[in-house]
């Protein structure tokens, strides 16, 4: 096939039904590795990572096992794993590796592919494989100084990449541990952190601290990255026995901490700059509840710790997270769910056009995450010190809201339905339980239906 | 890789489900109780209730108060509306609640307020009396603007369909006298003219038929109202059941290739629903053969109503019953695709909680027996479905099952 069909398929792979993508995927897995399959690979990865579809077990994808959560996520907006490792990296890398260990030798480790049924001696071999992995991408590493691998790496050789390399070469060399630790926190995310998962870690860690003390850091890291919030550690890093002399204990939670700490206001950073206009206010609600849980977090390990080095940045994601949600979310609230309404009530009533009844639909689903936005601001305002702001926007939206619903439902006082019934009146109701919850809606709907003041 | 069937014997376990029965049938008609539990502690699932009839097991309910997703509301020995809800505190059992004490055990939506009043103000509580209210309640709008146009669109399709299968039977009728249809099928039914010209040929076709013409208008009536949710074979768009039957089978496909070697916990449990939707799929192709096979000899059924009318009326019932509550599983399921293995794994698991096993009296195998073998194989702590720091109704996973319901409807 033609390179640039090959480029041109991988376009319009991201529009077929999914049946048929799965198909596809077999087929170019089995065209093997050629130059232009990969590109195509990297073009629809994206609907890769959604659909998952089963992919050939293949050496480089074994190689890339131990590290696979640093991957850097496809998703911009997806928090980032608090060191990444980019795939261009791997995918320049893995040629050099196995020219290193020699093209017979990496297939002499196929039996590591195999089913544990087929192979019961696969997870030995797939060890041994990461151990001569490891050796190679540190002999890499290695020559990268002296200038050797540069260019056959295809990349433009920055620290981070030197870096990247590094830990791929770190990784490797606790393969088995990482092994173990992914069978500890799974399934990857990892939500909730339980006593089991930390003790998991702890043993696990201190074995890496025996063996390879200078890899202790990236196994920390890979243990953050496993979960939904690599802030959660934290809490338990401190009080972790990791074997370690104290001074190293203290200076290896602080590394963390940085990294977390750069992680948050990294993530505060791409709130702020997303258009105010376009911004979808639950994902920023929701984004500002993860910010705050994470501050929180670190706030409280950093108080166990007895540490205020990090106060002040604390103070200013505390600061920024502040300032998103009242302009975002709470300022312009009350405007923006009572105008999709009237629009709404207007289109309903003088039998709007289907274009402009798909435009009034979609201001109303966003009126609705917004309503949303505000009720989870409630778990968050306290420790923003946004009660009072939202209290009063709350309270404003809600008695407009009642308004309204009183005066649609109320005039059939007793006899409303669906029917007899303004869907405004009820699509009112639905937004005073978006904002105070079904208690609340519930009442005013059985006052407003049956009369009362 | 070969599945081993999951019914099993009944053994031991079904003994003891027959005593249970026992107690749970004395149980229901205690009025004493408000609000029942019964049974003996075990996991959270509607699953581990053994009805004998359909109308036993009730009828599933699209609420969208978590808790209350898809329970099944039945009536009682006085013909009152009762509601069985998986126990709460994780055991075994269901609790049932009287319909008008819902809203004081549970807090719900304003939407299943709305439902709840509708089902009340409905004559029955079969699950074609629920899905009518179902679709007035989204149409209100509680539901967000989605559902609206989601219940729009169905009772859209309906109408289409009412008026699709009145005309193909008339055409049914007209073919079964012999009588020439060509003038009638170009005019159709909607112009005065096609109107006009069907009540001509009826009468010939009631002559033929000897039968008084209005008591064939009111045969093909009665025919028409139970084949809406079916239609015909010759159909251009299946009927809905016919619909939901395909859509069954491409579930059971997905599921069980999704269940073919997947080392998940959530793998055996998922095979099971793929299984019982094979079960149910059988059932109602036997159904729908029966069905077929009767309006084949369509000028039979007409002369022989009222014998066959009863035979038509009971498979209409049996196979809106078979299918009921299969809508949420397939949407549920569909939107998990895609999603990561995790997240599957909690979608197959909600699938199990309302997972519509046949009723005793409806199958051979007992597949109460069979779930309670998967359930007590594969144990796990349920997800609760309130907020446990505020005991508030979980408004994201309100929010999920709003947009399932947009797919379900």
């Amino acid at each position: 096939m033609e390179s640039q069909a090959l480029l041109g398929l991988g376009t319009k792979l991201l529009d077929i039904d999914e049946q048929r993508f799965r198909q596809v995927v077999g087929l170019l897995e089995h065209m093997g590795d050629h130059p232009d399959v990969q590109k195509t690979f990297s073009l629809i990865r994206p609907r890769l990572v959604e659909l998952k579809p089963r992919r050939r077990p293949t050496m480089k994808r074994l190689f890339c096992e131990p590290f696979e959560d640093l991957f850097e996520p496809l998703d911009r907006s997806a928090p980032a794993p608090l060191k990444t490792i980019e795939r261009d990296v791997v995918n320049g890398l893995w040629p050099l590796v196995e020219a290193q260990i020699g093209k017979e030798r990496v297939k002499s480790f196929s039996g590591a592919l195999r089913p544990v049924a087929e192979a019961p001696d696969g997870p030995d071999m797939a060890l041994a494989f990461w151990t001569e992995a490891g050796e190679a991408v540190a002999l890499i590493a290695g020559q990268f100084e002296a200038g050797r691998f540069a260019e056959d790496l295809k990349l433009r050789l920055t620290p981070d990449r030197v870096r990247a390399v590094g830990d791929i070469a770190r990784i490797l060399s606790i393969a088995g541990p990482v092994a173990e630790l992914k069978a500890v926190l799974a399934p990857h995310p990892v939500v909730r952190l339980h006593q089991d998962h930390l003790a998991g870690v702890q043993e696990i860690g201190r074995k890496v601290a025996r063996s390879r003390p200078e890899a202790l850091k990236i196994f920390i890291l890979l243990a953050a990255a496993r979960l939904a919030d690599p802030s959660l550690l934290l809490g338990g890093l401190w009080n972790m026995e990791l074997g370690q002399k104290s001074g190293d204990r203290a200076a290896l939670f602080l590394e963390l901490s940085g990294t977390v700490i750069t992680q948050i206001e990294e993530r505060s950073r791409v709130m702020k700059q997303a258009p105010r206009q376009s911004a979808d206010r639950l994902a920023v609600a929701d984004l500002a509840a993860g910010l705050v849980a994470s501050l929180e977090a670190t706030r409280s390990a950093m108080e166990q710790s007895r540490n205020s080095s990090f106060d002040q940045r604390l103070k200013a994601v505390r600061g920024s997270v502040h300032e998103m949600v009242r302009s975002q979310i709470l300022e312009g609230a009350t405007g923006d769910i009572l105008e999709a309404l009237e629009e709404m009530r207007d289109g309903t009533m003088n039998g709007a056009a289907p274009a402009q009844a798909a435009e009034t639909r979609d201001q109303l689903l966003r009126a609705e995450n917004h309503a949303r936005a505000l009720r989870k601001c409630a778990t968050i305002a306290d420790t923003l010190g946004l009660r009072g702001e939202l209290k009063a926007v709350t309270q404003k939206t809600l008695s407009s809201l009642t308004d309204t619903a009183r005066q649609l439902l109320g005039r059939g006082a007793g006899s409303a339905t669906p029917a007899s019934g303004s869907r405004a009146g009820f699509t009112a109701v639905r937004m005073i339980e978006l904002i105070a919850g079904p208690a609340e809606a519930n009442q005013i709907m059985n006052d407003v239906l049956n009369g009362k003041p | 890789m070969g599945r081993v069937n999951a019914f099993g014997s009944r053994g031991r376990e079904g003994a003891q489900r027959e005593k249970f029965n026992a107690i749970f049938r004395e149980r229901s008609c205690n009025r004493k109780h408000r609000i029942r539990n019964a049974g003996w502690p075990s996991m959270r699932s509607l699953t581990n209730f053994a009805p004998s009839t359909f109308e036993e097991r009730g009828a599933a309910v699209a609420f969208t108060t978590p808790v209350l997703s898809q329970t099944r509301v039945r009536k009682n020995l006085h013909e009152e509306l009762e509601v069985l809800v998986s126990n709460l505190s994780e055991g075994r059992g269901v609790y049932v609640v009287p319909w008008k004490a819902l809203p004081m055990a549970f807090p719900m939506t304003a939407h299943d307020r709305m439902l709840q009043d509708l089902i009340v103000k409905a004559e029955g509580c079969s699950p074609g009396d629920i899905r009518t209210a179902v679709l007035e309640a989204a149409r209100c709008g509680l539901a967000g603007p989605l559902a609206v146009e989601a219940a729009e669109a169905a009772l859209g399709d309906d109408d289409e369909q009412r008026l699709l299968i009145n005309f193909q039977l008339i055409a049914e009728v007209l073919k079964a006298v012999g009588l020439e249809s060509s003038e009638f099928l170009r005019c159709g039914l909607g112009s005065e003219e096609g109107q006009k010209l069907t009540r001509e040929l009826m009468l010939k076709g009631a002559k033929k038929l000897s039968i008084e013409p209005t008591e064939l208008y009111a045969r093909v009536a009665e025919l028409a109202a139970l084949m809406q949710p079916i239609g015909l074979t010759s159909s251009p768009k299946p009927g809905r059941l016919r619909r939901l039957m395909r859509e069954l089978a491409n579930f059971r496909d997905s599921m069980t290739e999704w269940t073919d070697g997947n080392p998940s916990e959530a793998a055996p449990i998922g095979g099971f629903c793929a299984e019982v939707a094979e079960h149910t799929l059988n059932h109602a192709r036997n159904v729908v053969g029966q069905f077929d096979q009767a309006m084949e000899a369509f000028e039979t059924l007409l002369r022989q109503w009222d014998a066959k009318r009863t035979v038509v009326r009971r498979a209409a019932t049996r196979l809106s019953w078979l299918m009921d509550g299969w809508e949420f599983l397939i949407a549920t399921w569909a939107e998990a695709q895609g999603k990561s293995r995790h997240e599957q794994d909690l979608a197959v698991h909600e699938l199990f909680r309302v997972l519509p096993l046949l009723p005793r009296a409806e199958s051979a195998s007992d597949q109460v027996s069979a779930a309670d073998q998967v359930m007590a194989a594969n144990r796990r702590s349920v997800r609760a479905y309130v907020d446990w720091r505020s005991g508030q109704l979980d408004m994201d996973l309100v929010m999920r099952i709003e947009s399932i319901k947009t797919r379900a409807a």
